[in-house]
C-alpha cells in the first residue's frame, strides 16, 4: 500500500517557485549589466562604425533601443518579457523565443543523453568499488574514471571525429545544414552524445562521491541487519546509498554540462543553444543572449527542483510518505 | 537431553591491525554449544568479544584483514553443516614467531562460498536481533514493509497483502498499540523500545531455529529494558525459542539465561548452568565471575549509598600475547600459592562440575 501526502510537496514545489522567481530576475540584471560593461557594440554586425556617417548610426541605435539609458533598456525587456516577447534577435531579426525552442530541443538532448551516459560509466565503477572486493579492479576502473575526467572535451571531440569519421567512416559528420533537411537522424546524436557524456568532466566527482556515500551507507547498522535477514543489501541501501547521491550529483552539474554543451556545439556543429549562444556573444546579440541566459537558468532549477523532490519522496522525515517497493 | 542446535568450535576471529602492526584477538578459541529450546547468555565487559562472536556465527565479518577459523556446526532437521565449512581452502598459513597465523589469501572467494553457505540460514534458521535498534531499522522503508520482506523471503508467501497480515499478527504478538497502523509508520516515528519490538517481531516472523539476541537492551532506557526482557522472557515461553544471549547486563543474563559462559578478553573464562554459576553456595566460581556478579548493587546498598564495587582496572588489550592467565592484573584473589603459575601459564578449561567448566589454576 502507498499513500502519499501531498501537501507538503506542494508546498515544496511552491516555495522552489518563489524562490525561481527571483533568482532568475537576478541573474537577468547580473548578465544585463555585464553585457553593457563589457567592450564591443551590437552594431557592427550592420556596419563600419568608423566609416559610417553619424547620423545613420544615431538612426540605427534609436531602431534597435540602444540609445536610451541602460536602467531604462533593462526595464523595457523585462516589460516585453512579462508580456511573454522575449525580443527580437539583432542579427536576423526574429523573434528570439522561437528560435530558441528550437535549438533548444537539440540541446536539451544533447545535455541529458550525455548524462546518461556519464552515469553509465560513473555508477557501475562507483558500485564496484565501494564493495572492496576487488582492490585491483577497482583501482583500476577508477584511474580510468579519472583519465576520462582529465580529457577535455574540445580535445576528445575532434580526436573522436578523427577516428570515427575520417578514418573508419562509421559514423556520418553533421553537415551544416543538416537540420533542416530530412538527413537529420537520430545517428547525428551518437558520437556528441558520447563524448559530452565521457569529457564534461563530472565522472570522477560522481564516482568519488557516490562511492564515498555508498561506503557509508554499506556500513550502517540497518545494512547489516538486512543481510542478517537474509535480504538484499541493495535494495536496503538503494535509496539513501544511490539515488540520493546520484540526483544531488546530477543537480549539482548541470551547469557544467551546459558548459560543455557549447564547446561540444562548436565542434559537431551541432545546431543547439550552445552555438547559438557562441555566435550571439560575437555579435553583441543581446536579446538573444538574454533569452538563452534566462533557458539555462531554468533548466538548472528545474534540476535543483527535481533534486529537492526526489528528497522529499525518499526521505520519509522531510516530505512524509512516498515509498516505493 | 534436546539436541544441538549449534555447535561452535575453536572459533577465532582475528582482525589485523595495520598501525600496531599485529592481530587484535577479539575472539580466542572460543567452544559452545547450544541445545534446542535453551538460552545461552553470554556475558562479559565491553570490548571482550561476545557480539564479534556471535556476527561471526552469521558471516556478518567481512570488513578488513583478519582471520577466522574454527567449526560452526549447525543442526537442522537431523542434518548437520559446517558454515565455515572449507575456510581452509581459500587461507594460506603463515607463521611468526612461533605463533601459527593463519591469513585468508583469497578473501573475495571465501566471501562469496561464505554467501552461498549463509543463503537460506540467514534470517530463516538464525535470526539477530542487535543493540541500538534505532539505527538497526531501515529509516526508509516502512515497518510493515520491513517485517513482510522478512515473511515473504522465508515463509514461502509471495502475496504482500497477505505478508503483511502476518507482519500485523507479529506486531500484536510483541505488545505493539494498534498494529495495523504502526505498519505504515517509519522507523524515526517509534520509540526506541518499539523499534527493539519491531526488530524483535521482523527476527521471529520466519520463526527461525535459534535467536542471536546482540545486547538487546543496550541503548534502552532502563524502564524500556526490563520491558524488552520481560517479553523475550514471554516470548521464549510462548514459542519454545533457543536463544543465543549476548549481554553485559548481569541482571538480564539471571532473568533469561539457562546457561552462561563467561567471556574475558577474547577467552571464555566459565561456562556453565546458571543455577551452578549464579549459586551463592557454590564453592568455586571464576573470579571474573564472582567481581561481575560483586558489581551488581543490592537494594541495600543503594540505600546506604554504597560506592559502587567495579572491577578495578580495563578489560586488556587482546593484541598482547599474554602467556599467563588474561585476568591476572585485575584478579584479587590470586594468593601467593598460585600467583606464579597464574603469571607465567594460561590455565586450560577445567571440569569442575557436570557441565560446569572454568579456566582458573584456583580450580586444581
Amino acid at each position: 500500500m502507498k499513500f502519499i501526502l501531498w501537501k507538503p510537496i506542494l508546498k515544496l514545489v511552491l516555495r522552489e517557485f518563489f524562490i525561481a522567481v527571483f533568482l532568475l530576475l537576478g541573474v537577468s540584471i547580473v548578465i544585463f549589466s555585464i553585457l553593457h560593461l563589457a567592450p564591443g557594440d551590437p552594431l557592427h554586425i550592420f556596419i563600419n562604425i568608423q566609416t559610417q556617417n553619424p547620423e545613420d548610426v544615431a538612426l540605427l541605435k534609436r531602431e534597435l533601443g540602444l540609445d536610451r539609458a541602460i536602467p531604462i533598456q533593462y526595464l523595457s525587456w523585462l516589460n516585453k518579457l512579462l508580456h511573454g516577447n522575449f525580443g527580437n534577435s539583432f542579427r536576423t531579426g526574429k523573434p528570439v523565443f522561437g528560435e530558441l525552442i528550437k535549438v533548444g530541443v537539440n540541446t536539451l538532448m544533447l545535455t541529458i543523453g550525455s548524462m546518461i551516459v556519464t552515469l553509465l560509466i560513473a555508477i557501475p565503477i562507483a558500485v564496484i568499488s565501494s564493495l572492496r572486493r576487488h582492490p585491483v579492479l577497482s583501482w583500476g576502473l577508477t584511474l580510468f574514471a579519472y583519465i576520462l575526467s582529465a580529457l577535455p572535451v574540445f580535445y576528445l571531440g575532434y580526436i573522436v571525429i578523427y577516428i570515427f569519421t575520417k578514418k573508419f567512416n562509421l559514423f556520418p559528420f553533421l553537415p551544416s545544414g543538416a537540420v533542416s533537411s530530412s538527413k537529420f537522424n537520430l545517428i547525428y546524436f551518437f558520437l556528441p552524445i558520447m563524448v559530452l557524456g565521457v569529457g564534461n568532466g563530472s565522472i570522477s566527482e560522481i564516482v568519488r562521491h557516490l562511492k564515498m556515500q555508498l561506503e557509508r551507507v554499506l556500513s550502517e547498522d540497518y545494512i547489516k541487519a538486512a543481510k542478517a535477514k537474509g535480504a538484499s543489501i541493495w535494495r536496503h541501501s538503494f535509496k539513501e546509498g544511490i539515488l540520493i547521491p546520484v540526483t544531488t550529483m546530477v543537480a549539482a552539474k548541470i551547469p557544467f554540462i551546459l558548459g560543455g554543451a557549447v564547446v561540444v556545439e562548436q565542434v559537431f556543429n551541432w545546431p543547439g543553444m550552445g552555438r547559438l549562444a557562441w555566435q550571439a556573444a560575437l555579435d553583441r546579440d543581446y536579446p538573444v543572449i538574454m533569452g538563452i541566459t534566462l533557458f539555462a537558468a531554468v533548466f538548472v532549477h528545474v534540476g535543483r527542483l527535481t533534486q529537492t523532490l526526489v528528497f522529499a519522496f525518499v526521505n520519509p522525515q522531510t516530505g512524509e510518505k512516498g515509498e516505493g517497493d | 537431553m534436546s539436541e544441538e542446535i549449534l555447535k561452535v568450535e575453536d572459533l577465532r576471529t582475528y582482525f589485523y591491525s595495520y598501525t600496531k602492526e599485529a592481530f587484535i584477538r577479539s575472539v580466542d578459541s572460543v567452544s559452545f554449544s547450544i541445545r534446542k529450546g535453551e538460552v545461552l547468555g553470554i556475558v562479559g565487559e565491553s570490548g571482550c568479544g561476545k557480539s564479534v562472536a556471535a556476527q561471526s556465527i552469521l558471516g556478518l565479518i567481512t570488513d578488513g584483514p583478519g582471520i577466522i577459523s574454527g567449526n560452526i556446526f549447525l543442526t537442522r532437521n537431523d542434518k548437520t553443516v559446517n558454515l565455515l565449512d572449507g575456510l581452509s581452502d581459500y587461507a594460506s598459513i603463515r607463521t611468526k614467531r612461533k605463533a601459527i597465523l593463519e591469513i585468508s589469501k583469497d578473501i573475495s572467494g571465501w566471501l562469496k562460498r561464505s554467501e552461498s553457505l549463509m543463503k537460506g540460514i540467514r534470517g530463516k534458521v538464525i535470526s539477530m536481533i542487535f543493540q541500538n535498534p534505532k539505527s538497526a531499522l531501515n529509516p526508509f522503508i516502512t515497518v510493515g514493509d520491513q517485517i513482510s520482506e522478512s515473511i515473504m523471503l522465508h515463509k514461502g508467501i509471495q502475496a504482500k497483502k497477505e505478508a503483511m497480515a502476518i507482519a500485523s499478527k507479529w506486531l500484536e504478538r510483541v505488545q505493539i498499540d494498534s498494529p495495523s497502523m504502526r505498519l505504515y509508520d517509519y522507523p524515526h516515528g517509534l520509540s526506541g523500545g518499539m523499534c527493539q519490538r519491531v526488530m524483535i517481531a521482523m527476527a521471529l516472523s520466519s520463526e527461525p531455529s535459534l535467536l542471536i539476541a546482540d545486547e538487546p537492551t543496550t541503548g534502552l532506557d532502563v524502564t524500556i529494558q526490563t520491558k524488552i526482557v520481560e517479553l523475550l522472557k514471554k516470548l521464549r515461553e510462548e514459542l519454545a525459542l533457543t536463544i543465543l544471549l549476548i549481554t553485559h547486563d548481569m541482571n538480564v543474563i539471571m532473568q533469561l539465561a539457562d546457561r552462561i559462559a563467561v567471556m574475558y578478553g577474547g577467552r571464555i573464562v566459565e561456562y556453565g548452568l546458571k543455577k551452578e554459576i549464579m549459586d551463592s553456595n557454590s564453592f568455586i566460581r571464576h573470579p571474573y565471575t564472582i567481581a561481575l556478579l560483586n558489581s551488581i548493587p543490592t537494594i541495600g546498598e543503594i540505600k546506604a549509598k554504597e560506592r559502587l564495587r567495579a572491577i578495578k582496572g580495563d578489560v586488556p588489550d587482546t593484541i598482547t600475547l599474554y602467556r599467563g592467565c588474561r585476568f591476572y592484573e585485575r584478579c584479587t584473589l590470586k594468593n601467593d600459592r598460585i600467583k606464579k603459575r597464574c603469571k607465567e601459564a594460561e590455565p586450560e578449561m577445567i571440569e569442575i562440575g557436570t557441565g560446569h567448566y572454568m579456566r582458573c589454576w584456583l580450580a586444581e
